[in-house]
Order: C-alpha cells, then sequence, then structure tokens
C-alpha cells in the first residue's frame, strides 16, 4: 500500500541524488581494492608495459602460483599473526572484562579514581622513545615475541566499552543478590558476568582482533628476526625491500629477473587481506555497535 | 524517621563538640609544619654540602672554569646544575626524581594551606583535609629518605663521598613524621563519627576486586606510566659509552636545538593536517550519512554501507599498495591515464605540492565509514513524529534536512568536533608514514611529529634526547589543548565534558 501513496518531487530528487552518491561513494571505496586483486591476475609484463587497471588485460595465475610454489615465508608471517591475534586477544579480553567488572560495580569505592587513571593514558604520555626503550632496554624485550603482543593487549577505549557492556549487562542488584548467596567476586565474574556477556565480548574483542591482524609497527620496531614478523609487516617489507624478493626467488628456483616482482607484491596483499574482508561482512554489526558506544562515551 | 535523624544529627554534635579541642590542635598543629616544610624547602635553604671540595674535583677531573661556577652547597632545586656542570650523568636520573618528589609534595602542602582557610564543610567533616595533609607528609618523609639515600649512592658513583645532608632535612623529616601521626590519630575519631571507612577497610572488604585489577594495573605501569619517568632522556645527550642512565644531564639544550631547528615545521604540519582531516572529514562523514538515511531500498543502503565502511578494515600497508599503484611514475593507474589521453606523466613521487591533498584524501576515504557510523546512529534515533508532522505542514524533505535533521544532529557534530580537537597534537602515524614512508623530498609538508620521532628512535639513536624532547613538547601542547576544550564543553554542557 505504502509505495501506491505519490511522492512529491522534492523527495524523489534527493532520492536519485542519494543513490548517485551512494553509488560513487561505493565505487571510490571499492576501486583500489578492484585494481589490487585484478593486478594480481594481471601477468607481470604487462603491467610493467602498460600498468595497472581494473581489468586484467591478460590474465595470468603466475603470482599466486609463485607465491605458493615456495609459501614458507608467507606461511610463517600467517602462523606468526595467527598467534599473536590469538594469544593477544584472549589475554587482552580477560585483562579488560576483569577491569570493566570491577569499575562497573558500586560496591568499589575507587572507581572513579582508577577510570580517571585508566583515561589519563590516552591523554598524556611520556612519547615514542620513552615507550621504546621501556620495552627494547630496560626490560630488553627486543626480539621477543612478547614485545609483539603484549603492548596492545587493551586501551582506554577497550575498557571504557567493556564497562558500558558490563553495567548493562549486569545491574549491581544481580550482583548484590549473588553476594547474599555467598558468592565470591570470581565466581560471580565467570558464573553470572561471563554468560551474559556475550555481545560485549565480541565487539571488544573483534577490536582487538582487527589491531593485532592488521598491525606492522610492533614488528618494525622490536622484531630481529624474520621469523617473528607479522604478516603486515612481511607485506610492508615485500613492497619495500628487494631483498625480499631476491629471497623469494632463491626459494622458487627463479632467476630475480623472471620473477613476476609487482603481480607478486598485488598477490601477496591479496592473500594477507582476504581473511578479513571475507570476515568483515558478518561481524560489522559489532564494530558498529562499538563505535556507536565508544563515540558517545568519549 | 524524621525524630531518629534529627537525635543523630543532636549526637553527632555533641560527639563533634567533645573531639572539637583536639582536632583543632592537630589541624593547627599540621599548618605550622607544613608552613614549616614550605619554608625549609625554598630554593635558598640548601640542603646537600659539598665535602671536602678540593678532593672531589680532582676525583671527577674538573677544569678550573667549571669549578669556579660551582657551588659549595645545593638545594633540590638546583642540584641538576651541579650534574650538568660536572658532567656527572650517573646522579642525574635521581636527582630529577628529587625533584619530582620535591614538586609533588609542595603541592599537597599548598594544597593543605587553602583548604585550610578556605574553610568549606565537605559532608564528610574535615576528612578531605586530612586526605591531603596526609598525602603531603607521605611526600615529605619520602623525599627525606630519598635524600637520605642520595649520600649513599652518589658516594658509589664518585668513588668517594662527596655529599653530606644540612640538618634541616632531619628536622623536616621528624617534624612529618610525628604530624602524620597526629592526623592519622585524629582522622580515625572523624572516620568513626561519620562512618566513612578509610583505604585499609575497602582493601580488606574488598581485596578481591583489586586482585581483579593487577593484569591491568601491570599493563598500564609497563606500557604508560613507567615510561613517562623516560622524559629524563630529553634532557641528556646520549652517547653509548656512558648509556641511558649515564649520559651527560645538559639542561634545556635538546629543545633549544628542537626549537631552533624543527618544531615550527612540525606543529604547523601536525595542527593543519589535523584540522583539515577534523573539519572536512566530520562534514563530508554527516553529509553521506544524511544522504544514506534518505535512501529506502533496504538491501542498497546495506550494501553501499558496508562497501563505504570496507577501507577502515584494511591495514595501511594495503593503502600504501594502493597508493603506489595509483600514484607510481612508470605502471601507476593514474601515469597509465594520464599518457593514454597524450599527456606528459607527473612523478607524484618527486613533487611535495600533491601530497597534502592526497593524505587528506586517503584519510577521508579511509574513515568515511566509520564516522558515518556515528551519524547513521544520531539520524536513526530521530523520532519519525518530527517528519511526520512537518510533511503534514507541508514541509519538503530538503526544508526537513535543514530544520530537523541538521539541528539534532548538531549535538553529536559538536562533541564528535570538539573530542576531535582534543587530539590535535597526535598525528596519525601509521597514515603518513605508510604513504610517505622514507620519502625525504616530501618531508617538509608531510613530516608530522610522529613521523620524525619514530625515525630518531630506528635510525639516530645518538638523537634520542632531542626526539624524547620532541615528543614531551607533543604531548605538554596536547594536554593542554585538552584540558582547554574540556573547560569550555564543561562551561556548555557539563554532561558532555571528558572529566
Amino acid at each position: 500500500m505504502r509505495n501506491k501513496i505519490k511522492e512529491p518531487a522534492s523527495t524523489l530528487v534527493l532520492r536519485f541524488i542519494s543513490g548517485t552518491f551512494a553509488i560513487l561513494g561505493s565505487i571510490v571505496c571499492l576501486f583500489p581494492f578492484l585494481i589490487i586483486v585484478s593486478g594480481s591476475f594481471t601477468d607481470n609484463m604487462t603491467i610493467l608495459h602498460e600498468g595497472f587497471s581494473i581489468i586484467p588485460k591478460k590474465f595470468s595465475l603466475e603470482a599466486y602460483k609463485t607465491i605458493f610454489r615456495a609459501p614458507k615465508d608467507i606461511m610463517q608471517a600467517y602462523i606468526m599473526t595467527t598467534y599473536y591475534t590469538v594469544v593477544g586477544t584472549s589475554l587482552g579480553l580477560f585483562a579488560t572484562a576483569l577491569c570493566g567488572y570491577v569499575i562497573s560495580r558500586n560496591e568499589f569505592k575507587y572507581r572513579n579514581h582508577v577510570s580517571f587513571l585508566i583515561y589519563f593514558t590516552s591523554i598524556f604520555g611520556g612519547g615514542i622513545i620513552p615507550w621504546y626503550l621501556m620495552y627494547a632496554s630496560v626490560l630488553g624485550l627486543k626480539g621477543s615475541t612478547i614485545a609483539i603482543w603484549f603492548p596492545a593487549l587493551t586501551s582506554p577505549f577497550h575498557i571504557i566499552l567493556m564497562r558500558t557492556f558490563i553495567k548493562s549487562a549486569v545491574p549491581d542488584a544481580i550482583t548484590e543478590s549473588a553476594k547474599i548467596d555467598g558468592a565470591g567476586h570470581f565466581t560471580i565474574f565467570f558464573r553470572v558476568v561471563l554468560p551474559v556477556l556475550g555481545p560485549g565480548l565480541a565487539t571488544v574483542g573483534l577490536f582487538l582482533a582487527l589491531g593485532y591482524w592488521n598491525d606492522w609497527y610492533r614488528s618494525s620496531m622490536f622484531s630481529t628476526n624474520s621469523d617473528t614478523w607479522e604478516l603486515q609487516f612481511y607485506l610492508y617489507n615485500l613492497m619495500n625491500a628487494q631483498t625480499a624478493i631476491k629471497q623469494m626467488a632463491q626459494y622458487t628456483g627463479l632467476s630475480t629477473a623472471d620473477l613476476p616482482t609487482e603481480s607478486v607484491k598485488m598477490a601477496m596483499a591479496v592473500v594477507a587481506t582476504g581473511p578479513v574482508l571475507l570476515f568483515y561482512p558478518f561481524v560489522q554489526k559489532y564494530f558498529v555497535t562499538g563505535i556507536t558506544i565508544g563515540a558517545v562515551k568519549g | 524517621m524524621e525524630k531518629k535523624a534529627r537525635i543523630s544529627k543532636a549526637r553527632l554534635a555533641e560527639k563533634l563538640g567533645k573531639q572539637y579541642h583536639g582536632r583543632n590542635v592537630a589541624i593547627w598543629f599540621n599548618l605550622a609544619v607544613t608552613i614549616i616544610t614550605i619554608l625549609l624547602s625554598m630554593p635558598f635553604v640548601k640542603w646537600i654540602h659539598i665535602i671536602n671540595p678540593q678532593e672531589l674535583f680532582a676525583k671527577l677531573k674538573l677544569k678550573e672554569k667549571v669549578i669556579e661556577a660551582l657551588h659549595d652547597s645545593y638545594s633540590i632545586y638546583n642540584i641538576l646544575v651541579f650534574v650538568r656542570d660536572t658532567k656527572t650523568g650517573s646522579i642525574g636520573f635521581f636527582s630529577m626524581i628529587l625533584l619530582l618528589v620535591l614538586v609533588t609534595m609542595l603541592f599537597f602542602q599548598f594544597k593543605y594551606i587553602y583548604r585550610f582557610f578556605r574553610k568549606k564543610k565537605d559532608t564528610n567533616g574535615n576528612l578531605n583535609l586530612y586526605l591531603v595533609a596526609r598525602t603531603g607528609h607521605i611526600f615529605t618523609i619520602l623525599l627525606t629518605l630519598g635524600c637520605a639515600g642520595y649520600i649513599p649512592f652518589t658516594t658509589s658513583r664518585f668513588g668517594m663521598q662527596g655529599f653530606s645532608l644540612s640538618p634541616v632535612v632531619y628536622i623536616i623529616g621528624i617534624l612529618a613524621v610525628i604530624s602524620f601521626a597526629c592526623i592519622v590519630l585524629v582522622e580515625a575519631e572523624e572516620r568513626k563519627i561519620y562512618r566513612e571507612r578509610g583505604f585499609l577497610y575497602e582493601f580488606r572488604k574488598n581485596w578481591v576486586l583489586f586482585v581483579m585489577l593487577i593484569p591491568v594495573f601491570i599493563y598500564f605501569m609497563i606500557n604508560a606510566y613507567l615510561p613517562m619517568l623516560g622524559v629524563y632522556f630529553a634532557f641528556t645527550s646520549f652517547n653509548f659509552r656512558d648509556g641511558l642512565w649515564a649520559s651527560p644531564f645538559i639542561g634545556f639544550k635538546n629543545f633549544e636545538h628542537l626549537f631552533k631547528a624543527d618544531l615550527y615545521r612540525l606543529t604547523r604540519n601536525t595542527i593543519l593536517y589535523n584540522l583539515a582531516f577534523i573539519l572536512i572529514g566530520n562534514i563530508t562523514q554527516v553529509i553521506f550519512a544524511i544522504l544514506i538515511s534518505q535512501i529506502v531500498t533496504r538491501w542498497f543502503k546495506r550494501l553501499s554501507q558496508t562497501l563505504m565502511f570496507m577501507p577502515y578494515f584494511v591495514s595501511y600497508v594495503i593503502l600504501k599498495v594502493l597508493v603506489y599503484n595509483l600514484f607510481e611514475y612508470k605502471s601507476g593507474v593514474i601515469n597509465t591515464m594520464l599518457v593514454s589521453s597524450g599527456l606528459e606523466r607527473i612523478d607524484f613521487y618527486n613533487e611535495p605540492i600533491y601530497w597534502p591533498f592526497f593524505i587528506t584524501v586517503f584519510y577521508l576515504w579511509k574513515n568515511l565509514g566509520y564516522g558515518m557510523v556515528v551519524y547513521l546512529a544520531s539520524i536513526t534515533s530521530i523520532s519519525d513524529e518530527y517528519y511526520e508532522a512537518a510533511k503534514i505542514d507541508g514541509a519538503n524533505v530538503f526544508k526537513q534536512i535543514r530544520y530537523i535533521t541538521l539541528p539534532l544532529i548538531k549535538p553529536t557534530f559538536v562533541i564528535l568536533l570538539l573530542y576531535a580537537l582534543g587530539s590535535i597534537m597526535k598525528g596519525q602515524f601509521e597514515l603518513f608514514y605508510q604513504i610517505i614512508g622514507n620519502n625525504g623530498v616530501l618531508y617538509n609538508v608531510t613530516d608530522i611529529f610522529d613521523t620524525y620521532v619514530y625515525r630518531i628512535t630506528m635510525t639516530q639513536p645518538l638523537h634520542i634526547g632531542i626526539g624524547t624532547a620532541a615528543g614531551i613538547y607533543q604531548a605538554v601542547f596536547g594536554f593542554v589543548v585538552i584540558i582547554v576544550t574540556n573547560y569550555f564543553v564543561k562551561k556548555n554542557n557539563p554532561d558532555n565534558a571528558l572529566f
């Protein structure tokens, strides 16, 4: 029935404009990805001579074949990144949820002080160099994998987000009554809070996991051995240094000149980003929730 | 109920009356001690004497000219000058800690005096006043203990006893301990009256909650609070022989150097880029959010939103690949297009003019979807009734947007803008570093604090003093901006204030 009501002309004009902008916006956001994907399927010589294009001018699977002929390096980077993501996200979630639980309880007298101390770290700090020296010199973690996952375990944003989730999912009255029944705080946390905290854990966990998956910075600072590189840093190095290309040539048995360098770079980018873009449409709603809450709470 | 309350109030007054005398003595005594502490810790009171100067100076191998400038005794304020003149960097960090403790102590002592004379009655009697007094004394005691430890510490560093303490330090220490004890005694009485519990009580009752905070506590100590002590490096000139903690203390030389060389350029770039990001970014996001909200076809709406949100999820390394694909000299998309339409190739990577524009565009590209989410949520929360009423009154869509949507999302817009202004000194490090990398040709227009400091960290360890100084400047500047913005937000609407 509703469709039959005649809309005024202005509405239709605006709808037309909206549609146009939405399509344009989507194309602008999609276009660069298409170039990468198409580049990875294009023959290397074609890229070198005729440049990148949206549709492969000369289709070729050579780049992917090259990668999977000697997948040792990229597999190692994949394994390490998965390791960092799993360890960092699970430990980070645990610490964040514990802290969020404590500062969401009214019975904890110092909750505002603790919140402020956490928040303060996001508005003031000693700078990058003291931070770097703390890990590299004072703790001596340069080259250790701990230095890659530890610095991103949690953040004020994640903790505040978690606190908001716990506060709305588990009101004080529930913990109070559980305490009357004789439950301690750890029992309450594991038996009462965690079971109903699904959306909160998913949201914060996805933010953490995305951060770990996309990180290259900590590898660039703390890694001394390419065995511990994160995937994105491996990719970054591949883009920059000729040495990585040479090493690959060695593994595959091709000479450096024969290696399809440009299309291999693109194929690597596809392989590294693939999982994120595949998962993303299904988990988008958690990010939307997180961003909306985070923006309101500062 | 009311009667009961009145009785208990009367009882309270009676109890307070009994305690009044004792409390007053304690508070006045504490005031006296506070004033004595402040007076004795003024810069002209020397706390540390040099014993046997000739032998010490010979041992430190000082030149005549340096010796002439030295004093025979120092206060905590200028002990760092001694460190600088004699190039004894190994005692510099300890000296800085002493200075920091002294400043904190003075802060609390002055706060006590301010509270004392303000005489505002809190709901819990004098408990807040006692808290300030106790904290002040704790720092006084820490300072005296620190000074006592400073003597053996310097002795071991010099290889002979160089310093001795003035009796002033002992006097202050003893007075602080006595006054602390008095305050604790009267505080315990007052706690009983107001049924207020101290930290120890809370800790005993809720120690499990404190245990739960341990992981996050460790994290923030290592990641944020302990590194703050590293600001000391900004005042040293690092060299490999002496190491981090023993490099010569050089005062504000690093800041002078930074001021002369790079500070203006870095500040300008950081602030201008951020302003462009914040203003253009928020406006684009609002426009797109309004347009998207007008779309009726649901799958189309969701699809376009999903696509526009996508760039947020890829790493900056991928962004680097994209930028490279677009602007590369030989095979970049733009250059290919230029050539095929009969134009000259442009060597983008050697032309600084283009990059401020490119960087802004890529920032917008990456953050469009993120910002849209917030504005869309705020638009969806507007009640349909407004629009229905407007339609009945004959307003068309454009008028509805102008008079309903825009005014109603204005608060969100203002809040987001102010929050963003608070971080105006923070750079989008990954964006700049991945797009520009180590391309020195473009530094003049693309270098921000974060990229500058990162380069120093990774490639020029001898300049870490300057890098740390840049970091401190950035942090302090940013902090001041946040405090000022927060002040205005609070004045405007206290609910939106950050703290």
